[in-house]
């Protein structure tokens, strides 16, 4: 435990709530068909998210993957304009054109969410870059999961970002799972950060159902990135409590294996922490409580937002405007 | 209960395109075969178009203004009776009829294969009248194309001030004169006539006829000469028709003598007819002729004015050429030019003698008669002009 | 004095690194001059920093310029052969072109995807090909291709300045064409046409280096009394219809030469949309010319029997006109 306070941890107790009641909105409205399309839940995952971005300046940089709640939640974008995009609202982040998979809150330094696998570690590098180019002090980080691995940009972003010292941060979520299918069947190569060292990348392995261990770990990874000591990996195990998407029914995994999981769940882990460091079960239960009503109330201001107007689906595709008014 | 198609029929000399003027009847309304129908203008004039069939008029194909050609199918008539020469049956009518019947436009029922134009040319064709049919392309496959329209457009403009397409009356001279002078092979005889008699004789039956009766005209006595003449001369009462080299070709020979006669009218000419003239007095062909040559001018005709004539009489009258050759109205098979009378000396009895004459042109389809014949023919109907045989009243 | 397209690309270049201290060139061996030598020197004078090789990485060079370019930077990448952007197609295709729309105009992406492409001297069926149809396909792209130098130094300019993402696509025929480039000239927009002969009688329309093949049709029509007007199309999307259909209008006739070929091409989509808002000024058909459907040979011979040549072009010409 590093000099973070009580009140520190308290805060990241309540960030982890936000998440799990926020995607549990999600599951549930999603479900009814009132999200269009198909969100990923992070649930499980959160103590990855609000362990790094709690060490995150609003002026980093922030990609993330498909599975990006969480980390949008956590680097501080606002929960109501959050669900209001998800929920495809005129309010939403992106005024409804981007949804679930492709979250941008650019004021807030989260520059994307992607929905193709693996799709944003260059681009992540590049924002690196352009810090690294322009003398700024602010990092980059990427979220991805252990399915990103596979794909070639992974190793090209790897070998780019130490070959140039880039200040970025990999962020490895390893669930064990690519969408369907277990990480044994993926790759014989068992922990993502055995794929730093060829490139001379620091790199850790860390349990990331615990957030203090998450906090600890992501505080040596950011202080190497922000230093100019090039790129760090951050490999986080974890679990997926959910399925792959909202609705998928997790044929592949035994009763078992997910009653295991959910003994593994990060927030009764950290709770279990704070009550042996002395904080009540009455104070942890407000919390929770104020925190089911911040989401709740923010869930129903989206809700009622407006939707967006049809006369606009052909703004945005242009910058220069010669060219937005030409059609094709 | 049938639906019986009234379809245009073949109105007149070469009547190829007609416009619905009005019709008669209503939709709903019961019609009685050969009661008029509806009016059309044709080239020439105005017809009446009777219904083929007795019946109750169940839709109008064509509207008033709409164009139709002969054969066309204007209306349907649901009828009880039997199918009629002029009309066809469509047992039983399941489907909405316009999408069996052709419709009026000429383009519908024409074979003719699709004409290949190009979108630009059309639009500029429409723009200035000029019809695309017919005109000769020069782009790939015979295309009809922009400079072609822009050609036509040009000529158009290049010819006489004022150039424009020939009205309908023009075109229906112009299809007619040219079918006669391309189809019908024909020749000419001359005879002149002495009119010394006739004059005498017109000037007395005039005054015996009523004031308010027409007066006496040459041309009623021309008319009831060549009645005669045709009557015993039933080889040139007759018509040609088909293709000579046809097995179907025939000659149809008249029933009477049903004559034409040429009329002036605006920028061209109509042939009313006047039908048994054998069986008319000169005071009814009179009657006759100045009715049909009012109507000639009101453009009142109606079909079976125009129809039925073997021969036609043209007189240019007093004021015209000495002699001149007509041509042949087909499907007639004769037409007497008649110059103006004038005085002449002439050999009688050995003397010198100045009499008023005028020279009578026939022009004879030869596929109908020979030379022989008409010289025949031409003596026997000087010779009853000037003879004393005629029926007054 | 006349400079190669390769020499006026390199000063338009050297002069937006000048001018803007956003703009970053990076690309497979740039710091060295490039494959062509579009790039010598640049790094000597620039610095590395700015004049940046990059791994033989197009997937993730394709991304770290555009993350750059979210980020402040305007990148100039480099592809060094437009059949090598078939690596960069994810990003450019779900990434890039779509930034802007996906996040509701919160972000932009200022790039230039410099590559060349077409055939020549024997590069063959991997680096010889004229994709550009692939990527007239994606919203938020856009595409120039230009067919002369002078044409290229400020297209060049434009689109460095233009804020969107544009792939921008040289011809490897057109690297040793030279032209005086005169100073102070009007930058040509993005996004429209010119006029690079005017005629009468039929509108060819080309872009590319088969600008000058279209040219030297249009020369030797013109001695067959043929007038026709050749447009540079100049940015390929968005496209200039309104340049098109000013031209056809007058000439009422359209044929559309490409070297890609003509599958799914360029001119596919030029013929559709003069079809749709132009039929009624149409004297003939629209017509194409572009490669036959084969992947470009080796062999000289090869070579030179598939591409299409000015002879093609005229041929066409006097088939709308004349057949």
């Amino acid at each position: 435990m590093t000099d973070s306070t009580l009140a520190d941890w308290t805060e990241m107790y309540a960030a982890l709530w936000r998440i799990r009641l926020f995607e549990g909105h999600v599951q549930r409205l999603a479900a009814a068909g009132e999200i269009p399309g198909f969100p990923h839940l992070s649930t499980g995952q959160e103590a990855v998210a609000v362990g790094v971005c709690a060490l995150l300046k609003p002026e980093d940089v922030l990609f993330t993957s498909h599975r990006g709640h969480g980390h949008v939640l956590a680097k501080g974008s606002d929960m109501e304009a959050t669900f209001a995009e998800i929920l495809g609202r005129r309010s939403g982040l992106c005024g409804g054109r981007g949804g679930s998979m492709h979250l941008v809150d650019a004021a807030n330094g989260v520059l994307g969410a992607t929905g193709v696998v693996a799709g944003n570690l260059a681009l992540a590098a590049g924002a690196a870059w352009a810090a690294q180019a322009q003398g700024r002090e602010n990092i980059s980080v990427v979220f991805f999961g252990d399915g990103a691995t596979g794909a070639g940009a992974f190793h090209e972003t790897l070998n780019l970002a130490a070959l140039w010292r880039l200040p970025l941060l990999f962020v490895c979520e390893n669930n064990g799972y690519a969408e369907f299918t277990s990480r044994e069947e993926h790759s014989n190569v068992k922990h993502v950060s055995s794929f730093a060292a060829p490139y001379g990348i620091a790199t850790q392995t860390i349990d990331g159902n615990d957030l203090p261990a998450v906090f600890a770990a992501a505080a040596v990874a950011i202080e190497t990135v922000r230093r100019g000591a090039g790129p760090y990996l951050l490999e986080c195990m974890t679990f997926r409590m959910a399925g792959h998407y909202v609705g998928d029914s997790q044929q592949y995994r035994s009763k078992e294996e997910l009653a295991e999981i959910r003994e593994k769940c990060p927030i009764d882990r950290l709770k279990r922490h704070l009550l042996e460091r002395g904080v009540s079960m009455e104070d942890l239960d407000a919390i929770g409580e104020r925190t089911k009503n911040q989401v709740l109330g923010a869930l129903e201001r989206a809700y009622a937002a407006p939707r967006p107007d049809p006369a606009t689906v052909l703004e945005f595709v242009y910058r220069a405007p010669a060219l937005a008014s030409i059609p094709g | 209960m049938t639906q019986i198609a009234q379809e245009i029929p073949k109105v007149g000399l070469v009547m190829e395109e007609v416009k619905v003027v009005r019709w008669l009847k209503n939709v709903g309304d019961n019609v009685i075969a050969g009661e008029p129908l509806l009016e059309v203008e044709t080239e020439k004039s105005v017809v009446e178009i009777e219904a083929a069939v007795t019946g109750r008029l169940t839709e109008i194909l064509v509207h008033a203004d709409g164009r139709a050609v002969v054969g066309d199918q204007v209306a349907w008539i649901e009828s009880a009776q039997a199918q009629s020469a002029a009309a066809t049956t469509l047992t039983p009518r399941t489907a909405d009829p316009k999408a069996d019947a052709p419709l009026s436009s000429p383009a519908a029922t024409s074979s003719r294969e699709r004409l290949r134009s190009t979108p630009i040319a059309r639009k500029l064709a429409a723009e200035h009248g000029i019809d695309l049919i017919g005109m000769a392309g020069t782009g790939p496959g015979g295309r009809v194309q922009l400079q072609d329209v822009q050609r036509a457009i040009a000529a158009t403009r290049a010819t006489l001030v004022g150039a424009q397409p020939p009205s309908p009356m023009r075109r229906a001279v112009a299809r007619a004169m040219t079918l006669s002078h391309t189809t019908i092979p024909q020749f000419t005889v001359a005879r002149a006539v002495e009119w010394t008699l006739l004059q005498t004789l017109r000037g007395e039956f005039s005054a015996r006829l009523p004031d308010a009766a027409p007066k006496l005209s040459v041309n009623d006595f021309l008319m009831q000469a060549l009645a005669r003449a045709l009557i015993e001369f039933p080889a040139l009462n007759a018509t040609f028709s088909g293709d000579p080299e046809s097995a179907s070709a025939h000659l149809v020979q008249a029933s009477g003598a049903h004559i034409g006669l040429v009329v002036a009218v605006d920028n061209g000419l109509l042939v009313p007819v006047i039908h048994e003239v054998e069986q008319l007095s000169l005071a009814e062909i009179a009657r006759r002729r100045h009715d049909c040559i009012r109507r000639a001018l009101l453009g009142r005709l109606k079909r079976e004015d125009l129809d039925g004539a073997t021969l036609s009489i043209s007189n240019l009258g007093v004021n015209g050429p000495d002699r001149f050759t007509a041509i042949i109205n087909p499907p007639q098979s004769a037409i007497l030019a008649v110059g103006r009378p004038r005085d002449c000396v002439v050999p009688r009895d050995g003397d010198i003698v100045v009499r008023p004459l005028s020279d009578l042109t026939l022009t004879v389809d030869h596929r109908v008669a020979d030379g022989r014949l008409a010289a025949l023919f031409i003596a026997r109907l000087v010779a009853i002009l000037e003879g004393r045989d005629w029926r007054l009243e | 004095m006349q400079h190669t397209f390769i020499e006026i690309l390199r000063r338009a270049l050297d002069e937006e690194l000048t001018r803007d201290p956003a703009v970053h060139l990076l690309g497979e061996d740039v710091a060295a001059g490039g494959a062509f030598g579009v790039t010598r020197g640049l790094a000597q004078k620039h610095g590395i920093a700015r004049v940046r090789n990059t791994p033989i990485s197009e997937a993730a060079i394709t991304g770290l310029a555009t993350g750059a370019a979210l980020c402040g930077l305007k990148p100039v990448l480099e592809i060094m052969f437009i059949d090598f952007a078939t690596l960069s197609m994810d990003c450019l295709v779900n990434q890039t072109a779509k930034y802007r729309y996906m996040s509701g105009g919160q972000l932009a992406v200022p790039l230039v995807v410099r590559t060349q492409a077409g055939a020549a001297g024997g590069a063959a069926a991997q680096h010889s090909q004229s994709l550009e149809a692939w990527f007239i396909h994606v919203p938020g792209l856009v595409v120039v291709a230009p067919s002369t130098p002078v044409e290229a130094y400020g297209l060049l300019k434009s689109a460095i300045r233009l804020g969107d993402p544009v792939l921008f696509i040289e011809h490897k025929r057109l690297y040793t064409m030279k032209e005086e480039l005169g100073e102070g000239a009007e930058l040509p927009p993005i996004g429209r046409a010119r006029i690079a002969r005017p005629g009468t009688d039929v509108t060819l329309i080309a872009y590319s280096a088969m600008v000058q093949t279209a040219l030297a049709a249009a020369q030797n029509l013109a001695d067959e009394g043929i007038s026709a007007e050749v447009i540079d199309l100049r940015t390929l999307l968005p496209l200039d219809m309104a340049t098109i259909a000013a031209s056809v209008s007058k000439t009422h006739r359209a044929v559309i030469v490409h070297e890609a070929v003509l599958n799914g091409g360029v001119g596919a989509e030029i013929a559709a949309r003069i079809g749709a808002q132009l039929f009624d000024e149409l004297d003939g058909p629209v017509l194409r010319v572009g490669c036959p459907f084969a992947p470009i040979p080796f062999a000289p011979e090869l070579e030179r029997a598939l591409l299409p040549g000015s002879a093609d072009i005229a041929r066409a010409v006097r088939q709308e006109l004349l057949e």
